[in-house]
């Protein structure tokens, strides 16, 4: 039935994504196949069936789950209605969630390398030599260079991290790499240097909303991406700028394909108008903020007529978006979002953002930005031992080395931009900043890394300028990644330990954030089908090997290491997870009992907390206690105390385009492209290419193309499209796989890591995505 | 009494064209992985205007149970029936395979099931709806676009719907008389 093929592709849209050449065989585990004809419509095999409460780790959202496992064997998982964060949704990531345990391409054993590094030769040993061989290499690299942070360890997000973290500190390296610099960071900077924390938007209250840079629609973050469709209330505006037309934008009242990096003249102007105008909340000015005199004479030259020429945003349209926003004030929220990981000066820009709040008063009331609140969990109390050899992180004091990742415009003429070029103004110690880290360790400044460890990051896909990636890679003398699959960094590793998927563990209670305070954890759904370990179990495992090697513990004292046994081995990692579990939230009778049949636990229903700061005494996280307008820190920084605009980095040349970063929302990140329930809806990405520009450069849809930035090159499928601006072209990330182990997608696609250049925004250390000029080629 | 007359109404706005219901009908039925083989999908319907003046929408789509099915009337083995509160079925053991439905279906709504060894599609999830629970599409959606229920029960959310809200269904000039509602 070619035909029926055929119609049926038109239906569902997919022309982005071109057919594979191949046919998929569905996953063995998956078929049921019926010994005769049965009218049994849902066909599920006979036998004990369960219903079990848990959470998702397809992504950062850990929504509620309800897993049905019959016979042992894990059918299907259902969206848990009663979790108040996710709100009883579960999106096509959380679904495919049930393939994951059951892939072919599961990592099922620690794998030591035996060809050259990439080759992809390997051999499987025991738990117990994959122990051995870690603490050894700990203890060697420790000796050999005399300073314990010559190991770095990166990781991302998770409920096993902090067991991750237990390692870390056991050994002492103070060179730990997150995400979150690929990610928000530059956005909690931003909105705390005003607020002093990063809030949450109140969306299902909100009469007015602008988002700038968020498809909440494809990116999904819950409970927000729920909350702004199902629970919008009547009449609720919401207004989109985004260079592209996502699916966000089609939901807009009004969207504005912005100029990119001018985000920040459109929300000046409409701090101009509402000062100008006097429409802000002078009450809430008076009481909460500091500097708005200073903030007045600021915004005077940023009036909707100069922000038009920047953003490409009509003056009069500006004008009237400031009178809606101050109008339906305080039930108005300028949406903080998640990535910023955009351009130089984006703390600047979400200051801006946070200003526009804090003026109409637009804060922690019901409909307006709402600082999170959380569940106080009854801590472990354990205390690492202080190392004598161990060295600040190479990041925090690489002065100068910034310089090699900064534009040019700000390397060169740095005056007036704000920006600094000697190293990364607030860099959080945990977090670190990929983009100076990397740089660092590759200049050996000031000291030399040789160790790498990676827990669920992957930065070979991740990071901008893959090559400098892979280059690290080469100084390093042990690599160690503990994953689910072979991922294009535990590829290049010397060790890969499988870690075991998150329906098959024990995960301790987190705290999730948010206006309803809400805890969650894990508990295995079905039994580990490989021999695969949790992080707990890893930490463990690597801890009681090194404890065997004095030459790990002699710069500490010999109490000190007497302690630590105890408290960190003894204490924990010997006992059963669930004690941990159970000790987390011991002073909540009855919580542990409705995390087993639940998944999650709220102490007063998860009712939403509105107001905690609004009281005249209330001292916010802000050198002044103050919601600050004129920040007192950035002045003694040298920074700029108000979001004063410029534009601190070049434009794209006249064959040029701004490449820009994106999601799908049936992928995170680099993480689940191979599921191949998820590959079915994408077989591999495109480029958004503007119709117009399309026709000038003679592509046509479907078209192989070149894709070129100044530090690489990828090919890739033409995807001609009125949805973008023509100064701009767009693929998502997640394809252009190294890991022929991942055995679906391997080599589909362009690789956004390759194209992107890495560019710094020095004041939070993170990197800017769209701060790459591509130049597109027919082949 | 009167029979249940089951219905989906479906506000399409709301669709964040997110694929989490055909992912989860694919677990929930044992739909295998394949560009053919999906009992429901979500169209991106036509991009209309010119940049920067957009508008787009997003339509999930699938078996539309017919008061009227043409797929009913062409199958030789009365293979395909309607049960008494309106859900279109097919008795896969009376399937031979000869694929009429396919051909006479106006929605593209069937394909060839290794599984059943017989043309598959929507069932409304009727093994969970017999247990009191919902189609997986219908629970798993974010914004929840669909709503299923019994058009007979007036104090049903889809009734209520129904009787509220203008609505329109796919492809009216089939005279199919489909049980799938959209929104206006």
């Amino acid at each position: 039935m070619i035909g029926n093929k055929m119609t049926r592709r038109k239906f569902l849209g997919i022309s982005a994504a071109s057919a594979a050449g191949v046919a998929f065989a569905p996953a063995l585990t998956r078929v049921v196949r019926a010994s005769e004809k049965t009218n049994d419509y849902s066909i599920l095999p006979k036998g004990k069936r369960e219903f079990i409460a848990s959470n998702c780790d397809m992504c950062v959202n850990k929504c509620g789950i309800i897993c049905e496992v019959v016979e042992g064997k894990l059918h299907k998982i259902n969206p848990n209605p009663k979790n108040i964060k996710s709100r009883g949704m579960l999106c096509a990531k959380g679904n495919a969630g049930a393939a994951l345990p059951y892939s072919p391409d599961r990592l099922k054993t620690p794998l030591l390398r035996t060809g050259k590094r990439g080759e992809g030769k390997w051999k499987e040993i025991s738990w117990d030599e994959a122990f051995k061989l870690v603490a050894k290499n700990l203890a060697d690299l420790k000796e050999k260079y005399q300073n314990r942070s010559c190991v770095a360890f990166a990781s991302t997000e998770g409920f096993q991290e902090e067991f991750y973290y237990y390692l870390v500190n056991s050994f002492g390296s103070m060179n730990t790499v997150r995400h979150t610099t690929l990610c928000l960071s530059s956005n909690i900077q931003g909105w705390s240097s005003v607020f002093g924390v990063f809030p949450d938007a109140d969306l299902q209250h909100a009469e007015y909303v602008i988002m700038l840079g968020s498809d909440r629609a494809q990116a999904l973050i819950t409970p927000d991406s729920v909350d702004f469709q199902r629970f919008k209330p009547k009449g609720q505006k919401l207004i989109v700028l985004d260079p592209r037309f996502t699916e966000t934008a089609a939901k807009a009242d009004r969207w504005y394909p912005v100029k990119p990096r001018t985000d920040q003249a459109f929300v000046l102007a409409l701090i101009n108008v509402i000062i100008s105008e006097n429409l802000y909340d002078h009450a809430f000015v008076e009481t909460y903020t500091y500097g708005f005199e200073e903030l007045k004479n600021l915004v005077v030259e940023y009036t909707p007529e100069w922000a038009q020429a920047k953003c490409e945003i009509p003056a009069d349209e500006i004008r009237q978006i400031a009178r809606e926003f101050a109008y339906h004030a305080p039930r108005s929220v300028i949406y903080p979002g998640r990535r910023s990981a955009f351009y130089p000066n984006e703390v600047y820009i979400r200051q801006t953002f946070a200003i526009l709040a804090a003026i109409c008063g637009c804060w922690d009331t019901i409909g307006a930005v709402v600082p999170k609140s959380s569940v106080k969990l009854n801590m472990h109390n354990v205390i690492f031992p202080f190392f004598m050899l161990s060295q600040p992180r190479v990041d925090k004091q690489a002065v100068g080395l910034v310089k090699d990742v900064v534009p040019d415009s700000v390397a060169c003429p740095m005056v007036g931009t704000g920006l600094p070029v000697d190293s990364c103004a607030f860099l959080s110690e945990k977090d670190g900043s990929w983009g100076s880290f990397r740089e660092a360790v590759l200049q050996d400044n000031p000291y030399p890394v040789r160790g790498f460890f990676c827990f669920k990051q992957n930065p070979v896909q991740s990071v901008p300028n893959v090559q400098k990636t892979l280059t690290m890679f080469e100084k390093m003398e042990f690599i160690c990644v503990i994953e689910q699959q072979m991922s294009d960094t535990a590829w290049y590793a010397d060790l890969v330990l499988p870690h075991s998927t998150y329906l098959e563990s024990w995960d301790p209670v987190h705290n999730l954030g948010g206006i309803e305070p809400i805890v969650e954890f894990r508990q295995p759904v079905i039994k580990p089908l490989f021999d695969t370990k949790t992080m707990f179990e890893i930490a463990g495992g690597i801890i009681h090997e090194m404890v065997k090697i004095p030459s790990l513990w002699d710069d500490i004292e010999p109490a000190d290491f007497e302690a630590f046994k105890k408290d960190i081995l003894e204490g924990v990692l010997d006992k059963p997870i669930v004690e941990y579990i159970q000790h987390q939230v011991l002073e909540y009778p009855g919580a542990f009992e409705e995390l087993l049949k639940e998944g999650f636990y709220t102490p007063d229903g998860g009712k939403a907390r509105y107001g905690s700061t609004r009281n005249p005494d209330f001292r916010f996280k802000t050198k002044t206690g103050k919601i600050e307008l004129f920040n007192e820190r950035y002045k003694e920084f040298g920074l700029f105390p108000l979001p004063k605009y410029c534009e601190p980095s070049a434009l794209p040349g006249p064959d040029q385009y701004r490449f820009l970063v994106g999601r799908t929302a049936w992928n995170t990140h680099t993480s689940t492209q191979n599921n191949p329930y998820l590959w079915e809806i994408q077989k591999e990405n495109t480029i958004w290419i503007n119709t117009a520009e399309a026709k000038k450069l003679g592509i046509s849809q479907g078209d192989e193309v070149r894709v070129k930035s100044k530090v690489s090159e990828q090919t890739i499928k033409a995807y001609v499209t009125e949805k973008i601006r023509p100064d701009c072209v767009f693929y998502v990330n997640g394809w252009g796989r190294q890991s022929p182990w991942m055995s679906q997608i391997y080599k589909r696609g362009a690789s956004e890591s390759e194209i992107l250049e890495d560019v710094l925004d020095t004041i939070s250390g993170s990197m800017c995505m769209h701060e790459t000029f591509v130049t597109i080629t027919k082949i | 009494m009167a029979d249940k007359q089951y219905a989906i109404v479906l506000d399409t706005k709301k669709c964040l064209n997110c694929k989490a219901c055909t992912v989860a009908c694919k677990f929930e039925n044992f739909v295998p992985v394949g560009d053919d083989t999906y009992r429901i999908w979500v169209t991106e319907m036509p991009l209309q205007g010119k940049f920067p003046r957009l508008h787009q929408e997003y339509q999930p789509s699938q078996c539309q149970h017919c008061e009227n099915a043409p797929c009913e009337k062409v199958c030789p083995t009365k293979a395909t029936f309607r049960t008494r509160e309106g859900v279109v079925l097919v008795d896969y053991k009376k399937c031979i395979l000869c694929k009429a439905c396919m051909a006479a279906c106006p929605y593209d709504a069937r394909f060839v099931s290794d599984l059943h060894e017989a043309v598959e599609k929507c069932t409304f999830c009727m093994h969970r709806v017999s247990e009191g629970r919902e189609p997986a599409c219908v629970e798993t959606c974010p914004t929840k676009v669909r709503v299923f229920g019994d058009m007979n029960d007036p104090a049903s959310d889809a009734a209520r719907l129904l009787s509220s809200r203008q609505h329109y269904q796919l492809k009216p000039e089939k005279n199919t008389r489909p049980r799938l509602f959209y929104l206006a």
